[in-house]
């Protein structure tokens, strides 16, 4: 299961990667950034992962005393959740770019941004 | 006091408050901002003091209260007190720099501005890898918002290539971190650290993304188009924060990260700092966008600091003391600049010379250059000192090379702008003044000199802001309101005075250099009288050439005889510069200086081996095989000053285009500092052989030819006062030939030519001087027949040529005469026949001087033509009589050397002082009746000539007839352009500008070659990214491929 995830993890960083640096579009690259940091995101996870081990919740169903062996390590989990936040920040900002882009140049077009160069 | 964990919270507060405030409170919300950025500049100034001054230990800060790895941790030492203190007040300052900007964008601007600093600060404290790339994402985000700040339209496009940029660093940092993290089990530094990651599976591949990751967030060669871009297009005030706060918080997150993969991964930080900061100065040259190449100047200082943090570990305690200077420097330097542009209207590196109507803003200028290439007394001068000699005592040689090529780039392009800045077409309306910003700019000045201070006390080298000739020459900058005379007055008191509280204390070497350099310099700043009105920025720059020269003379170890090097030489560039048309020729002096001084600092750290506080005597010590090396090294550093073939392409230019009182000091004084160096090279080190070569052999061949050259050179000026500079090349060339003679009478030889070319040069240099002003020309055909008009200088030009070309009855005589004693016991042969050759070469041009100037026909327009100005003539007066009472008794000066030198040479004196009369073993010398001689067959002859034409009668100037034709204006009868076309015609091929054309190539290629690679900067985000992807790979099939 976990070297599942975590190929599917690699995959999708390196379709991002190809679709970010393939696409003249930005929101294209854009998207194409998301599915990468998806892929990240489950990198992240797939390396937390421990085989037979449940979720880092303790309640009932697992105890604060056997927690150790039985958990998986949270860890990972909680900085996919804080790498989503900041990816979404990103995500954010970069779609706020391209919309002012947009505007100022009336084409989505990454290689007509070329003003600055040298 | 108030835990460091405030700074975050503080930014992390008011940034949230200001969200809350109604959106009108517009000066609410600016006062908001102002206090939290100066009430995390107050905490982390407050441990700062408690860490530097208290000694406090380092704090540990815990968070959710609990210990590490179950926690973040944040750490805060001395280094983090000092960066946080930066953070907190470049973001201070770039928000009062700023106002206008912010009170239009509104509260949310405000709030990011907090953030930024906020998460430049967190970067710096926190222990935790995946907290620092919090930090490190905040950092982005708020460089994204910050960026678009700007009125650019372009920083649009720049802030995009960016965060495209940013994706994929956090990428590679994410993947790296969490499978170090699966090798270690923990995410704290320095548990990571402690842990070993290279030992597991997969480590060192994990922590080769994370390096990569924070790598690329420093712009390293090739991967940083997209720093560039917002370099240029962001709002002047961000910039400075992009590159002194990002910048600083970045590298020093490097720092922590390369705790973790440890020693053997530092390496492969100096070579990509290394590749940086050289390739970066390199484009840099071609840049003709100010804030473009400030950029590319901050890119490469980035670079240069990675490289000395690979370098940590050979560095040891010295590791803070170069980084942090290093760092101190470019940050605080690089802020100001990038202040001053927004002061600038426009953007061409020629444009800023709008500055130049505010003395302020020019010294503002000029600091920041100094701190950014490291001159002396700023941090990055002890930096480089100690860096060099670490290299150098650990083999470094190669880094070290590069090291000091890349700076010698970097100060060319930086004083080339200078140049323009003071000789450029000031525009009219080329400054956006506004008294904010100009505080801040001058505010960063007023930093950079309390690190120097700062520095210097930490060296253990000698504060050289204590040293009291630098301060007597800083005096003179509050001072500049004063009328030009006033301050004359002043500088000669200060001259003559430390000469004669100082000179019982100096050796007779010391004292024949001193006597010319201070004293003789105060008779020439005689001339400097004439001015009139404030003169504003020759006594800084005069003083300080001066005081590096009095403290040459003083200097007992290396440092403080490079550290007065490099202030002379900077000093004589200023002045230099100061000429009409000098600015090509003042950059080509100070390059070629520079250099010099690169190649000395590179001696003189290999001579002393990681020794501490390296004697100047102990240079005899040294030991093969350092020795011919060092040896080699610190000759050509010095020959650079004198000029000597091959290197002396600056001189011309530099003398002659200076203004009419400059050049005596530049030529007169400023020299002999080269000859006072290689004195003392020679003394202690004495012959050098390398790879089975004598290296005085070398220079002995080196001084006859450029005795040869200067000479053939100068006979086919037209210009006198370039006539007089390449005079000074073969002059030079003699004095060296006479050095490196090794045997006692060339050496004082060379002594004597050290007196001799002093008085006549200078007095040569004002006469020329004196006449070209009233002429308004330096041509020297287009004066002539002005000896009626202008007698005095006549006599002095007369004197004077009479002296170089070297017949009795003057001083001159004296020095060939002891010369051919010389050259009677050296072995040399075939370059004793060039010098010989020289010789007469000089009467060629001398003639000249006396033929074309003085007598000939008068031109019509110098018919009203007056005697030069009295105080340009009193110094010729002057020399006039010294050069008389040198001819005289010349024994006065001489014998004490000669008795000095005696114990180089087997302790016996070359010659026998007697009575007025001088004997050595071939001969004998006696001025005086060599005086009476020439002066009875002078005064016979005169008598004779005025018996003989008792019955002349004057003619008029035209009355004259050639071949049936009456000439009718002067030029027609004066032969005077081109006078030496024969000789020309003959010995032209010797005069080929070759050097020049080799210079010039060079400088070519260096440039066309940064023209052409810096294209791969498209401007497109995509091929940014390419670029950083292929850093990535190729770093890594280098690097692992070889671990």
């Amino acid at each position: 299961m976990d070297w599942i995830a975590m190929a599917t993890g690699f995959i999708l960083i390196l379709m991002g990667l190809y679709g970010a640096l393939t696409n003249r579009n930005i929101l294209r690259i854009i998207v194409s950034f998301s599915v990468a940091n998806t892929g990240v995101n489950l990198v992240l996870v797939a390396v937390g992962y421990m085989r037979g081990r449940t979720a880092p919740i303790l309640d009932e169903a697992v105890p604060m005393a056997d927690a150790v062996t039985r958990i998986i390590d949270p860890l990972p989990q909680a900085l996919v959740l804080t790498a989503i936040v900041i990816g979404l920040g990103v995500t954010a900002l970069m779609l706020t770019y391209a919309y002012k882009l947009y505007e100022e140049k009336g084409t989505l077009d990454i290689s007509k941004c070329r003003d600055l160069k040298w | 006091m108030v835990s460091p964990l405030y700074i975050i919270a503080v930014g992390l507060g008011a940034a949230f408050l200001l969200g809350l405030l109604p959106e009108k409170w517009q000066r609410a919300a600016y006062g908001v901002t102002l206090l939290a950025l100066a009430l995390m500049g107050w905490i982390a100034g407050s441990w700062l003091w408690a860490f530097a001054l208290q000694g406090a230990a380092p704090v540990e800060i815990f968070t959710a209260g609990t210990q590490p790895p179950f926690a973040i941790n944040f750490r805060v030492g001395l280094a983090e007190a000092s960066l946080a203190l930066l953070m907190a007040l470049t973001g201070l300052h770039a928000a009062l720099y700023m106002r206008d900007t912010l009170f239009k964008q509104g509260r949310r601007a405000m709030a990011v501005l907090l953030i930024f600093v906020m998460a430049t600060c967190g970067v710096i404290f926190t222990r935790d890898l995946f907290n620092l790339f919090v930090f490190m994402e905040l950092v982005v985000i708020s460089t994204g918002g910050l960026v678009l700040l700007s009125a650019d339209r372009r920083a649009l496009g720049a802030g995009l290539k960016y965060l495209i940029v940013s994706q994929l660093v956090s990428i590679l940092m994410l993947v790296g971190m969490v499978f170090a993290y699966h090798a270690t089990g923990t995410l704290n530094i320095d548990g990571m650290a402690a842990a070993q990651v290279d030992l597991f599976k997969g480590g060192a591949l994990a922590f080769f993304l994370m390096l990569m990751a924070v790598l690329a967030e420093l712009k390293p060669f090739p991967a940083n188009g997209w720093g560039l871009d917002i370099y240029e297009s962001a709002h002047p005030a961000f910039a400075a924060l992009f590159s002194a706060a990002t910048g600083a918080a970045t590298v020093y997150a490097a720092d922590k990260l390369l705790l973790i993969g440890g020693a053997q991964w530092l390496p492969l930080a100096s070579a990509i700092g290394i590749v940086t900061f050289v390739v970066a100065n390199i484009f840099a040259l071609v840049q003709d966008n100010d804030r473009r190449l400030l950029g590319y100047s901050s890119i490469a200082q980035v670079g240069l600091i990675l490289t000395v943090i690979g370098q940590r570990d050979l560095l040891g305690e010295q590791y803070y003391f170069v980084a942090g200077g290093i760092l101190l420097a470019h940050a605080v330097a690089k802020a100001g600049l990038f202040w001053l542009s927004g002061l600038v209207a426009a953007r061409g590196l020629g444009d800023w010379a709008a500055l130049r109507g505010h003395p302020v803003l020019v010294f503002a200028f000029v600091t920041f250059i100094a701190l950014l290439v490291g001159l002396p007394p700023f941090p990055g001068f002890y930096a480089k000192w100690e860096l060099a000699h670490a290299l150098a005592a650990n083999g470094q040689l190669w880094l070290l090379g590069l090291i000091l090529f890349g700076a010698l780039l970097e100060a060319a392009y930086l004083f080339r702008w200078f140049g323009y800045v003071l000789k450029r077409e000031q525009p009219q309306t080329g400054l956006l003044l506004q008294a904010i910003k100009e505080d801040v700019a001058l505010s960063a000045v007023v930093v950079a000199w309390l690190l120097a201070y700062l520095w210097g006390e930490l060296s253990g080298q000698g504060n050289l802001l204590q040293a009291i000739p630098l301060l007597f020459a800083l005096l003179f900058l509050p001072l500049d309101w004063l009328p030009a005379k006033l301050k004359n007055g002043l500088a000669v008191a200060g001259l003559v005075g430390w000469f004669y509280l100082h000179y019982p204390s100096y050796d007779a070497l010391q004292l024949i250099f001193a006597a010319v350099m201070l004293p003789g310099g105060a008779i020439i700043l005689l001339a400097s009288f004439q001015t009139q009105q404030r003169r504003v920025g020759f006594y800084p720059a005069a003083m300080l050439m001066f005081a590096g020269l009095a403290m040459l003379i003083e200097a007992k170890t290396s440092f403080a005889f490079f550290a007065a090097w490099e202030l002379l030489t900077v000093g004589s560039y200023f002045l230099i510069l100061r000429g009409k048309h000098s600015e090509p020729h003042a950059l080509s002096y100070i390059v070629f200086s520079l250099g010099g001084a690169f190649l000395m600092l590179a001696g003189f750290a290999l001579a002393a081996q990681g020794v501490p506080d390296f004697k100047i005597a102990a240079l005899a010590q040294v030991a093969e095989p350092f020795a011919p090396w060092v040896f080699a090294l610190l000759a050509i550093g010095f020959m650079t000053k004198t000029a000597a073939v091959g290197v002396h392409i600056w001189l011309p230019g530099a003398h002659a285009e200076a203004e009419t009182d400059v050049s005596p000091l530049v030529s007169g004084i400023l020299l002999k500092a080269g000859l006072f160096g290689l004195f003392v090279l020679l003394m202690t080190m004495g012959k050098q052989q390398l790879y089975g070569v004598e290296l005085t052999h070398v220079m002995l061949w080196i001084g006859a030819i450029s005795a040869l050259i200067g000479n053939l050179l100068a006979i086919f000026q037209e210009d006198a006062k370039r006539l007089l500079a390449y005079s000074s090349i073969g002059q030079m060339g003699y004095a060296l030939f006479g050095l490196a003679m090794m045997n006692h009478l060339g050496w004082l030889m060379a002594l004597m030519f050290v007196i001799n070319h002093y008085i006549y040069k200078s007095m040569l240099f004002l006469s020329v001087g004196g006449v070209a002003k009233r002429t308004g020309t330096r041509d020297m055909y287009r004066m002539g027949g002005l000896i009626t008009l202008m007698p005095l200088s006549f006599i002095a030009t007369m004197i004077g040529i009479i002296a170089v070309s070297g017949v009795p009855p003057l001083s001159g005589f004296g020095g060939r005469w002891i010369f051919y004693n010389a050259i009677m016991t050296a072995e040399y042969r075939l370059p004793m026949v060039i010098i010989f050759l020289a010789g007469p070469i000089a009467f060629l041009y001398l003639f000249r001087l006396i033929h074309t100037i003085f007598l000939g026909q008068l031109k019509d327009e110098l018919r009203t033509v007056k005697e030069a100005p009295f105080w340009i003539v009193l110094p010729q007066m002057i020399f006039v009589v010294a050069l008389l009472v040198f001819a005289l008794v010349p024994g006065m000066a001489l014998r004490h050397v000669d008795a000095y030198l005696a114990p180089f040479f087997g302790g016996q004196s070359g010659l026998d002082w007697a009575g007025l009369t001088i004997t050595s073993e071939f001969g004998y010398w006696s001025p005086v009746s060599i005086m009476l001689v020439i002066g009875v067959i002078f005064a016979t002859l005169f008598a004779w000539l005025l018996f003989v034409n008792r019955r002349a009668q004057p003619v008029k100037q035209f009355n004259i007839v050639f071949a049936g034709e009456r000439p009718f204006r002067p030029e027609t009868t004066h032969f005077a352009w081109n006078f030496f076309a024969p000789y020309r015609k003959a010995l032209g091929f010797l005069t080929q500008p070759l050097v020049t054309i080799f210079w010039e190539t060079l400088t070519e290629l260096l440039h066309s070659a940064a023209d052409i690679l810096r294209r791969m900067y498209t401007g497109n985000g995509q091929t940014y990214a390419i670029h950083l992807l292929a850093f990535v790979i190729i770093v890594y099939l280098l690097w692992m491929g070889g671990l």
